[in-house]
């Protein structure tokens, strides 16, 4: 794994050996995981956030540490997964950022409160929406209530190192309190320093300490209530006793640096000055661009400006004493906000300080706020000197023209004209009459006529070419030939993942249709709301009785990990759309990493293989059962290598979406990237899938089982492993040293498939 | 300041500062990290590297960031703005970015072209007074069945004057040796001869053309006429942005007398890149016809000449394909 030089830290009495390497911020999250060696990891991959978990994962695959890592199914899963594990008293790690935070912010609370200590990285990230995955910090500062310490990590060393020195602060007797470890997104977490880290887990073992559980739920000789019903006058007796905790970490904490800086040779304080003994003018500034700012400083000093920077390691507890001392001579003080607490005319840390300051009735300074690098922003040395000069204007005037103000917001180009692209689709135009939907008069079921390959090039496309997806990404086929089959005017809610980001990059849009994103934890009850509010406009007669249009609600089988819950709520309400499903198998747009319907044994990012560990542990979800089991009108599953069957069942979906209720469907799509198949060969490789049983093509009509394709009656029938070998991802599963474990996949399959044949053979299954 | 030892330049921060212009998918963001490895852990420098970020996807362009000193920090983490040396992945990326821009007089560029210097120079619109390194990778690459970074390398090395290829070779092994260790000599092998099949030429110093000024991205949209909430209202406006830049050398060409107008290349098409309209086809019958290729939007992947039941769609060079073919806009 050390691709680095060890050597014996120089210079550095008493410190232990270390290796020098050239490592980014979440590699040195991951490797100072591996050094504590937790008990568990409880997580959900989200950008920029997400390589923690992937390194830890194939560290995990080389029999590198123990930590047993548990993939959530929401950020929300991953924080209970991380407070159930703390219970049985044990050290716990996770990772996330901006949306993932949020989501997992209702347990956050329940962590702290409920005193489990656990370290949390937050790799910051703008919170949506529009959706952003790009640095700010709007994200963390969500977090200042939560009751977490909350240390700023400016560098990929300090990553590590306040990893480590979270650890054994959290898990003071008088602390007992969870931390995070917060990083900037992409600018630290992506970004190769050099880096030194101790050689073996030796000497940080001996740092923390072996783990002294407090309270826990596995002890049947002492039997406890966790989390009781606890009101009033009794709460605010736990709150006060949190807000001990925070005053006994805060007086801690600089020990605990000592005590580092002796086995590390790294000597950290609560905040960062740099020559602030003179300053005038000084700029506030959290994390990553702190580094840059110093260059500031020093070109301004060479030109006999007497400006400063300040930053701060830790923000909870807040360092309120320090900043008073170090402001005491400060004539103004320009305070960079990433975020913005709006309304509050000012940033959170804007109005910390501030607050700070008011408590030394001695203090002068005049506090400038200014929100900066707001969405990944670059800020360069310039951006430093600008923002300085504010300060340095308002000391020669004497005047604050603006207390409040957003740095680096552009206004229009002059020479910006609008593009009009097209024109609307008309209704005429998307119902060419080529498909017809006639109902058999015997059973009443829709039966779907006229599918042509030829005839159907003349169907508008309401998504135009022009995105970015990767060559042959398997998404557009299958979700532009489904289209096809849908006559008239569609609006289109599409949950994050690849296909959202590669359509819909500001100021562009691939959409000649509406179309609508929101995260896709939540797109099903986001659509719910609005087909029903949609039949109320037209009950009210608000929007014209004959006007139409068809709802499509658009997936990957990610969104159906941290979204299934809404979609089953959907399905109980049974409101009239379609919700289309296209699975790649994988978080695709995050990296590839595995997803419920990764089949077993297949590699991802958080799925590797090596000697410790064979891919991914369990078998492939069964969404569309899931579904079945809703007991909806409709479900089908469908492929883009067999379009005559996919049109039919887009038209199907679309009769039964009008007239009697919700619809779900799944698509098969490749995604030759994170599967490692031939671009070229996206329909061979997916046939592949349907012939050997893996993903077969069925619809269940009113709970009526029909299989479409048989491969067996066809003699088309291949054993799985023939696609497995297909693709980068599986092929190791024709190993030897995979026998067993592929004979289990392939058993799966078939009961599956036996399974399927049943119910399609009797009208009650 | 006090005078390099190994660098043979750096700016008024003490760095050399290196930006490599590259598509997703060819190895950049590997090499940026193999570079930066020899000379950070091989030859004790500091310095940082890192790619442009975002969710950039296969075929999109991306740019890679090192930057080299001898102090013993490394201060400005923001992008390389104003590079000593640019090294050009792949030539299309120029028809759709001012890859140039910021180049340092006197810098060096490294192209991956087949090109004579004096030819790329016209192409690119190289300034006077910039060092050009040719090297023809793709046939590298191609020969050595390795991707494009491990030519590049090896010419980028060479082009630096200070990176010591020995010490880059021992990070490619180091790299490669656990997951794909039969990848480990290709590449060393696909290193050499990008480090050695290169064509150099100093430009000399004339005004034929203007260096670029480093621009940071801006939209073209602004706080002052944005529609509320980040909507965009202009339906369908990607289908402005050229992508031709995203193919990876490759694309199919139409032949229209083989056509028999199915509509199989227009259902596996992921850019909707064939175009039909109403028509009359081969056998005189009116219907939707094929009418061409769109290749403003085509990415290459050549998914429609693996569909095509007929020899209609035949995958073909990019580069070895007429200007006209290309530059046809089928309507």
């Amino acid at each position: 794994m050390a691709t680095g030089v060890i050597e014996k830290a120089k210079n550095k009495k008493g410190a232990a050996e270390q290796v020098v390497d050239i490592k980014t911020g979440n590699e040195m999250a991951a490797i100072a995981a591996s050094h504590v060696n937790f008990h568990v990891m409880g997580y959900y991959p989200i950008t920029p956030s997400t390589q923690i978990p992937e390194e830890t994962d194939r560290m995990k695959a080389e029999g590198e540490h123990d930590i047993v890592m548990i993939p959530g199914d929401g950020e929300h899963g991953a924080a209970g997964i991380c407070f159930g594990a703390a219970t049985a008293g044990v050290r716990v790690f996770n990772a996330t950022a901006a949306n993932g935070l949020l989501f997992s912010i209702e347990q956050l609370p329940v962590q702290s409160g409920c005193r489990y200590p656990m370290v949390l990285n937050i790799v910051a990230r703008s919170v949506s929406g529009p959706l952003d995955i790009k640095c700010d910090h709007s994200d963390i500062m969500m977090a200042l209530n939560t009751g977490w310490l909350i240390f700023m990590a400016k560098d990929p060393q300090r990553i590590y190192d306040f990893n480590i020195c979270a650890v054994k602060w959290g898990e003071l007797e008088d602390v007992r309190l969870p931390v995070m470890v917060t990083s900037d997104g992409f600018f630290t977490s992506h970004q190769l320093r050099r880096v030194e880290y101790f050689s073996t887990r030796d000497p940080v073992q001996d740092f923390i300490g072996k783990f002294k559980p407090g309270i826990t739920a596995v002890d049947p000789n002492h039997p406890v209530t966790i989390g009781p019903y606890m009101n009033d006058p009794d709460l605010i007796n736990n709150k006060k006793q949190q807000s001990m905790a925070m005053e006994a970490a805060y007086k801690h904490l600089p020990k605990i640096f000592e005590e580092y800086a002796k086995i590390s040779g790294r000597k950290y304080e609560l905040i960062e000055t740099y020559k602030m003994d003179d300053a005038e003018v000084a700029l506030f500034i959290l994390n990553s661009p702190y580094d840059t700012v110093l260059q500031s400083v020093d070109n301004m000093r060479a030109e006999g400006k007497k400006v400063g920077a300040i930053s701060l390691n830790i923000i909870r507890p807040f360092p309120a004493d320090l900043i008073r001392q170090v402001f005491r001579n400060t004539k103004v003080l320009v305070v960079g906000d990433r975020q913005d607490s709006y309304g509050a005319w000012g940033g959170n840390m804007t109005h910390e300080i501030k607050s700070a300051l008011k408590d030394d009735p001695e203090n002068k300074t005049e506090v400038l706020s200014r929100i900066y690098g707001i969405g990944g922003k670059e800020f360069y040395v310039e951006d430093g000197i600008a923002l300085l000069e504010e300060g340095l204007e308002v000391l020669k005037s004497g005047e604050v023209k603006k207390r409040y103000a957003y740095f680096g917001a552009t206004e229009t180009a002059k020479d910006y004209k609008p593009v009009q692209a097209f024109e609307p689709i008309t209704e005429e135009e998307a119902s060419p009459e080529i498909i017809r939907v006639e109902l058999n008069p015997k059973t009443g079921v829709p039966e779907v006529k006229g599918v042509n390959m030829r005839a159907l090039t003349k169907m508008p496309k309401r998504i135009v070419p022009g995105h970015g997806a990767c060559p042959g990404c398997g998404i557009f086929p299958s979700i532009g030939n489904f289209l096809k089959g849908i006559k008239g005017h569609v609006v289109m809610l599409w949950h994050t993942g690849c296909g959202m980001v590669v359509t819909t990059g500001y100021p562009y849009t691939s959409f000649r249709t509406t179309y609508i994103h929101n995260l896709f934890q939540n797109g099903a009850a986001t659509m719910s709301g609005l087909v029903e509010a949609y039949v109320e406009r037209k009950r009210r007669g608000e929007i014209p009785g004959d006007e139409d249009l068809t709802f499509i609600m658009i997936t990957g089988d990610g969104g159906h990990d941290i979204g299934i819950g809404p979609t089953i709520g959907a399905a109980m309400r049974n409101h009239k759309f379609i919700i289309l499903e296209y699975d790649n198998e994988g978080y695709m747009n995050t990296g590839a990493q595995l997803s419920f319907t990764t089949p077993k044994c297949m590699i991802t990012s958080t799925s590797h293989v090596g000697p410790a560990q064979a891919g991914k542990a369990t078998f492939h979800k069964d969404t569309s059962q899931i579904m079945a089991a809703c007991n909806i009108p409709y479900v089908f599953t469908a492929v883009e290598s067999n379009f005559v069957d996919l049109v039919k069942k887009a038209a199907k979906a679309q009769w039964y979406a009008k007239h009697e209720g919700l619809v779900f469907g799944k698509i098969l799509s490749v995604c030759p990237l994170s599967w490692r198949s031939d671009s070229r060969k996206g329909q061979e490789v997916i046939q592949a899938a349907v012939d050997s049983n893996f993903f077969p093509l069925y619809e269940i009509e009113r709970g009526i089982t029909k299989i479409n394709y048989d491969p067996e009656k066809r003699n088309k029938k291949i054993p799985a492993i023939e696609w497995f070998k297909m693709m980068g991802r599986s092929r190791h599963m024709a190993k030897p040293a995979y026998a067993k474990i592929t004979e289990e996949v392939q058993n799966e399959v078939d009961r599956r498939w036996a399974r399927l044949k049943a119910m399609a053979e009797s009208p009650v299954l | 300041m006090a005078k390099p030892k190994i660098l043979p330049k750096v700016n008024e921060y003490d760095c050399y500062e290196i930006r490599m212009e590259s598509i997703g998918g060819l190895g950049a963001n590997v090499a940026g990290k193999i570079l930066a490895q020899a000379g950070i852990l091989g030859q004790g420098l500091n310095g940082l590297n890192f790619s442009s970020y975002g969710s950039e996807k296969q075929g999109t362009p991306v740019k890679g960031f090192i930057r080299f000193t001898e102090k013993e920090s490394v201060r400005i983490n923001s992008p390389v703005t104003q590079p000593h040396l640019i090294a050009v992945f792949h030539i299309s990326l120029a028809n759709v970015l001012p890859v140039l821009e910021g180049l340092k007089p006197e810098g060096t560029v490294v192209v991956n072209t087949n090109k004579t210097p004096d030819e790329i120079r016209d192409i690119l619109k190289i300034p006077g007074g910039i060092t050009v390194y040719c090297v023809d990778a793709i046939k590298i690459t191609v020969e050595e069945k390795v991707r494009m970074n491990a030519p590049m390398m090896g010419a980028i090395t060479k082009a630096t004057g200070f990176l010591d290829p020995e010490q880059v070779k021992k990070y490619i092994r180091e790299t490669f040796k656990k997951k794909y260790p039969q990848v480990v000599e290709p590449n060393c092998k696909a290193f050499d001869r990008g480090y050695k099949e290169l064509q150099m030429k100093v430009l000399a110093k004339d005004d034929k053309y203007d260096f670029i000024e480093y621009h940071p991205f801006m939209s073209p949209i602004g706080y002052d006429t944005a529609p509320m909430g980040g909507v965009i209202t202009d339906f369908g406006n990607a289908f402005i942005k050229d992508l031709s830049g995203s193919r990876a050398g490759y694309i199919p060409v139409w032949h229209e007398e083989e056509c028999i107008h199915c509509g199989q290349c227009d259902i596996v098409c992921p850019d909707y890149a064939p175009v039909f309209g109403e028509g009359t086809d081969h056998k005189g019958k009116q219907g939707m016809v094929m009418r061409g290729i769109d290749y403003k939007h085509c990415k290459g992947c050549l998914k429609c000449v693996e569909i095509c039941p007929t020899d209609a769609l035949t995958g073909e060079i990019e580069a070895e394909v007429a200007e006209e073919i290309l530059s046809t806009v089928p309507k």
